[in-house]
């Protein structure tokens, strides 16, 4: 899974969001490391929602301007579970193998 | 306002290269996104924005979102391997141009002029043949249905060329062209069928709506 479709999934993780809320989510998540641009955003979306991971939950307008609410299906939830306990797992490894070699300074 | 206006206008020229069906879904939406992401008096669509657009519709044109089954994705495959086995018969005729008219005029000078005008045939026909491969991969891969159909009838094709070539003692005064033209052939059957799987008939079945 792509850095950008993780940080969506987790963006809708504890709700749902609009579009431009979901960038201002993922902005937040990864400390403003990753700026999403709304091409690789609905190329993403389109994807997830074809694959359904992702689902419409809603539409409203404001100030004429349309805007659409996005959630995880339970599908999704299952498979961004998965994919961060992969990562969480991965990470947990790496830590535990750096740790002598941190604990003990120069080698 | 005006300045939001121009903007608009400059994002929807971009959005124009998204599928139709992309833009009918989700192009006002996308356009909210664009505009409450842009600067204050932004006019004008800045490079890198206009780039990540572009190659989102080019990624969303040459992989559709639709999940492709496994069998379609098989045909697909084995369309650009049919590709590429023409123009490894090309190459065959073109190099063994030489040695296939002076074996037949050793033996049987008749066949000769039939040969020649063959093998001329062979190389006009084959670049097509290699572009209508790369064509219907293309549509098959998107589930148009009337690429299914003509998928069939260009094997209907194929197989009348394999014969024809056949008539033609190709056998005895070409073996590698006729080996070449086979794999080709059994290419042809094997993605004909894939397509015409049940799992591959869901697929190209026209999708009004998406989702």
């Amino acid at each position: 899974m792509q850095e950008a479709t993780f940080l969506i999934l987790t963006a809708l993780a504890d709700g749902t969001q609009h579009g431009y809320g979901i960038i201002t989510e993922v902005a937040q998540i990864s400390d403003g490391r990753v700026r999403l641009r709304a091409g690789t955003l609905y190329t993403a979306l389109d994807r997830l929602r074809a694959d359904g991971l992702v689902a419409v939950d809603g539409e409203e307008v404001v100030e004429g301007r349309l805007r659409r609410y996005y959630r995880l299906t339970p599908h999704g939830t299952e498979v961004l579970a998965a994919e961060a306990a992969r990562l969480h797992a991965n990470a947990a490894a790496a830590l535990t193998r750096l740790r002598p070699g941190l604990a003990g300074g120069v080698a | 306002m005006s300045e939001q206006a121009a903007l608009e206008r400059a994002y929807r020229r971009i959005l124009a290269w998204y599928p139709r069906s992309f833009r009918a879904d989700s192009e006002d939406e996308i356009l909210t996104v664009l505009l409450a992401a842009a600067a204050q008096g932004q006019t004008r669509v800045g490079l890198a924005e206009a780039w990540d657009l572009i190659r989102g519709a080019v990624r969303m044109r040459l992989w559709p979102a639709a999940p492709r089954p496994r069998t379609v994705r098989a045909a697909v495959r084995l369309m650009l391997a049919g590709a590429a086995a023409e123009l490894a018969a090309l190459i065959t005729v073109i190099a063994s141009l030489g040695s296939v008219r002076a074996a037949v005029a050793a033996h049987d000078t008749a066949a000769a002029h039939a040969v020649m005008v063959h093998q001329i045939f062979d190389m006009a026909a084959i670049p097509v043949a290699v572009g209508i491969w790369l064509w219907l991969a293309w549509a098959n891969g998107k589930g148009e249905d009337w690429a299914r159909l003509l998928s069939v009838a260009c094997f209907g094709l194929l197989t009348l060329a394999v014969l024809g070539m056949m008539s033609l003692h190709a056998a005895t005064y070409a073996p590698a062209g006729l080996i070449a033209a086979a794999t080709v052939w059994v290419i042809g059957l094997a993605s004909v069928a894939l397509i015409f799987t049940p799992a591959a008939c869901r697929y190209y079945r026209p999708q009004l709506t998406p989702q």
